[in-house]
């Protein structure tokens, strides 16, 4: 069957954006980095972007060679959590991502400067109204097993994925692609169509740029065609290494696959993940007595410790990581938007990055857009504002004061307690009386979206339109507020379609007003993130995702 | 006394089975919550029912029960909702993992207390006595997680001795073993010390013994032939029972130093409400803590030929 190409690829030319991308970038109206992101998502490849931008191309996270350097043969050690690792697309953790994504690969890969490059898909080409995606695969890979990769495989994932027997959260990054209610919402039939073994095409309802960069969202690695259903019984990729050895809990081992990679050299032998909890002290520990070689992370109170021990560098991350200390709204008293408001005005969100994190992290603004996100939009200051608050809470049918709990499970350390202990101090004076419910970790789990107020720590994305798209769009899986607000919906629609930053900015700053104004959390501080490796290993990176990635890593002996 | 051991032995039973109801009306007595548990939080009510029915929920509340407590006497505990593994899989190496630390911990604290406390009981007020017993509340007072950072700061990062973890990840090492037993050894060898030190006190001013000294008996001879064996039967009470602590109660050391035991196992099955491997792990800490109540109890009778329960208790 012959291909049938898109518009402008047809008549063999780049999407009509780029050459406006490129005139912005020249005259300074964006950035190189917003020009990267935006020109690699319409499919110009990754050191075409670089060129064009007047800057020499790194190669990214796969491409960093250092073959000069590089010495071959080694096994790394790490120390992170090892969980359970049945089926990627339910991956809830990136820790279960990190052991699998040297054995499992993405469709692209977004690198720590946050640009995104092709993986397994060699390119890509998005129509000129960002409704049709086609993704042309690589060819001349092969599954462990033995089988070339191809289309099928892909078009068998995403069909999971947007199954809701699957419960995969993927289902709200691909939101574009399904239809239904939020009770009933599966794929659109018809969505992703095979147009031959290695050429793939997604049919969306509504125009999305994110697309090759939700392909590397840590749910989205490509399994093999025949999956059925247990990873760790049956291990089977694309990647250079091979589950070998896995024990829940205790430790997991990646052994290089014989033969040559599709991606070019791969330096270590073996890699090793060593499960000794989520404690920073026993990580560190751990790396000072030389029985692993990296640790996942650590908070913010080893720091000093860290940094203390001999022949280690400590890798820090600035990221889109955060805590929303989030309300449903569905659940009373929240339901009522005034008290929800009243509880954002007695809060004073600059408090927390010195209180909590020593004066790191970027401050929050109560809409879970970060300013490293490229789409950000700047809007004004929050202001602080006690006597509204005290009127809101009275006008809401609270003259003697409101009594509230806030759910807290420390999941990602104790900086959550701390921010709800700050955030009852900041209550109090606008006669709203917070106590805490502090819970064990994976108890908070059982709660997280069903909790009428509580803490949850999120993740990092590289776009912001993404992390909405997956929390706050009506009805998906993890929308753990049930928001629903048509407009918003509409607005983030509207915004994901926007090829022009500048326009996308001025989309988005509606979309983060009304959710902002609907008053769904307090998000005081973007977190920052540290991991610790020895100096022996070399060409690493901190990702803002805290994604591990070595098949470019090395050990020096 | 076989009497009294076949009495004791059926009311390990029945503790047992009471024990095993009340877990399985605690857990399983709200069908839909078990299988949200196995399912996860995103699973619909329809596929929880599906799952109820494909696995047996469908019977009467007693039936399953007796289902349940048949298949737990075979050893099979069902499968681990966290690990996703049969639960007996990892609980016996979890277990063996402990049992390794609870020996190592028993074979240097047994000997140490029971010395100490002997000498400084032989002497009641001495200097040796004073000194031995502020050593022993000291370390007794010490939470388990202090001292274990302690000693990490100091042997870990410090000097760089001993290794910071007792994972076992690249198999077996007895230097892995050292730091968590210290630390265990650290915390309860007071307590056993200052009972041995109470015991031998009441023995060294019984009447018995003083006539003996007085008689011209070596004091040599009188403190081992007479007064030792009277002096350890309060110590074995305490020392059996540390049995139970250490299968059981060491959660903090394991965790610390991140060993692969039976605690460990517990505290992350209660975080993560894996309930199968909650009930397996808290019926074999029950047992074990009757069997070493039983053990006690015989122990003492052979230690102390007038003690007779039967008798007691007419």
């Amino acid at each position: 069957m012959a291909k049938r190409k898109m518009g402008h690829e047809a008549q063999g030319r780049a999407h009509p954006a780029v050459p406006v991308l490129h005139a912005d970038l020249l005259n300074g109206k964006i950035s190189r980095r917003e020009f990267l992101r935006t020109a690699t998502l319409l499919g110009i490849a990754a050191p075409v972007a670089y060129a064009m931008s007047g800057a020499i191309g790194t190669g990214g996270f796969t491409g960093r060679a250092h073959a000069a350097t590089a010495k071959a043969g080694g096994v790394l050690r790490v120390s992170m959590e090892v969980h359970e690792l049945t089926d990627p697309a339910r991956f809830a953790w990136s820790p279960q991502a990190n052991l699998v994504r040297h054995m499992c690969e993405y469709l692209t890969i977004t690198g720590a400067d946050n640009v995104t490059r092709p993986y397994l898909a060699e390119r890509w080409a998005p129509s000129d109204d960002l409704k049709t995606w086609t993704f042309y695969l690589r060819k001349g890979v092969k599954w462990h097993n033995g089988d070339d990769f191809n289309a099928d495989d892909v078009v068998f994932n995403l069909t999971r994925w947007l199954d809701p027997a699957t419960g995969s959260s993927n289902i709200g990054l691909f939101a574009a692609m399904t239809s239904g209610d939020k009770d009933n919402r599966r794929m659109t039939s018809g969505a992703v169509e095979k147009v031959d073994d290695h050429t793939v095409r997604l049919h969306l309802n509504s125009p999305v740029l994110s697309i090759p960069e939700n392909f590397y969202n840590y749910p989205t690695m490509i399994v093999h065609r025949d999956f059925d259903g247990d990873l760790s019984k049956k291990p089977n990729g694309t990647g250079p290494f091979i589950l070998s050895e896995y024990a829940v809990g205790e430790k997991a081992i990646l052994k290089r696959v014989p033969g040559a990679y599709w991606g070019g050299d791969v330096f270590l032998d073996e890699i090793h993940y060593y499960d000794h909890g989520s404690a920073s002290t026993a990580q560190l520990a751990a790396l000072a007595s030389g029985q692993v070689d990296m640790t996942f992370d650590f908070d913010m109170p080893s720091l000093e410790l860290a940094a203390s021990l001999p022949n280690t560098t400590v890798y820090e991350a600035i990221t889109a990581q955060t805590g929303c200390m989030r309300m449903r709204i569905t659940e009373k008293p929240f339901d009522d938007r005034r008290v929800r408001r009243a509880i954002t005005l007695a809060a004073d969100n600059t408090a927390y990055s010195a209180q909590v994190f020593r004066g790191r992290g970027l401050l929050g603004e109560n809409h879970h857009i970060a300013p490293i996100h490229p789409e950000y939009a700047a809007l004004p200051k929050l202001e602080r504002d006690i006597a509204e608050a005290k009127a809101l809470i009275v006008d809401a049918g609270y003259p003697d004061g409101l009594d509230i709990s806030i759910d807290v499970g420390n999941t990602d350390g104790p900086w959550q307690q701390h921010s709800c202990e700050i955030l009852k101090q900041q209550l109090a004076p606008a006669g709203i009386r917070l106590s805490l419910n502090v819970m064990p970790p994976a108890k908070y789990w059982d709660v997280w979206n069903k909790a009428p107020f509580g803490l949850t720590a999120w993740t990092h994305r590289p776009l912001g339109t993404m992390v909405l798209s997956l929390a706050y769009r009506s009805g998906v899986p993890w929308n753990e507020t049930a928001y629903a607000n048509p407009a918003f919906d509409a607005a983030l629609t509207d915004a994901e379609s926007q090829i022009d930053v500048g326009d996308r900015k001025a989309k988005m700053a509606a979309v983060q007003s009304i959710i902002q104004d609907d008053a769904v959390m307090v998000q005081p501080v973007w977190l920052p993130k540290f991991f610790l490796a020895h100096q022996k290993v070399r060409n690493l990176e901190a990702h803002p995702t805290q994604y591990h990635q070595f098949n470019k890593v090395w050990i020096d002996t | 006394m076989l009497k009294l051991a076949a009495k004791r032995f059926v009311s390990m039973i029945l503790i047992m089975v009471t024990v095993s109801f009340a877990l399985f009306v605690l857990f399983e007595h709200d069908k839909l919550a078990v299988a949200g548990k196995v399912l996860g939080p995103y699973s619909s009510e329809q596929q929880r029912l599906i799952w109820l029915d494909e696995n047996g929920y469908d019977a009467p509340f007693v039936a399953r029960y007796a289902e349940w407590l048949g298949e737990l006497v075979q050893g099979d505990f069902g499968t681990s909702i966290e690990l996703n593994v049969p639960v007996a899989d990892v609980l016996w190496p979890r277990l063996g993992n402990t049992a390794i630390l609870a020996a190592v911990v028993f074979a240097v604290m047994v000997p140490l207390s029971l010395m100490l406390g002997v000498l400084a009981g032989l002497r009641e007020a001495s200097f040796r006595d004073r000194t031995i017993s502020i050593i022993s509340v000291i370390t007794t007072s010490v939470p388990e997680f202090a001292s274990a950072t302690l000693l990490t700061a100091v042997f870990v990062f410090w000097l760089g001795w001993l290794p910071g973890t007792s994972a076992m990840s690249a198999g077996f090492r007895w230097a892995e073993v050292i730091l968590p037993a210290a630390v265990l050894v650290i915390y309860d060898f007071g307590y056993v010390t200052r009972m041995t030190r109470a015991a031998m006190i009441d023995v060294m001013t019984s009447d018995y013994v003083r006539t003996a000294i007085l008689k011209g008996l070596p004091y040599q001879r009188v403190v081992f032939r007479h007064a030792l064996r009277n002096a350890l039967i309060a110590p074995f009470t305490v020392i059996v029972l540390q049995m139970n602590w250490l299968l059981s109660g060491v959660i903090i050391v394991e965790v610390f130093f991140a060993y692969k035991g039976f605690g460990k196992l517990l505290l992350d099955a209660a975080l993560f409400g894996d309930i199968y491997v909650i009930e397996a792990c808290t019926l074999i800490a029950v047992l074990v803590a009757v069997v070493s109540q039983f053990i006690s109890d015989v122990g003492y009778m052979v230690l102390n030929p007038r003690i007779r329960f039967d008798k007691v208790r007419a």
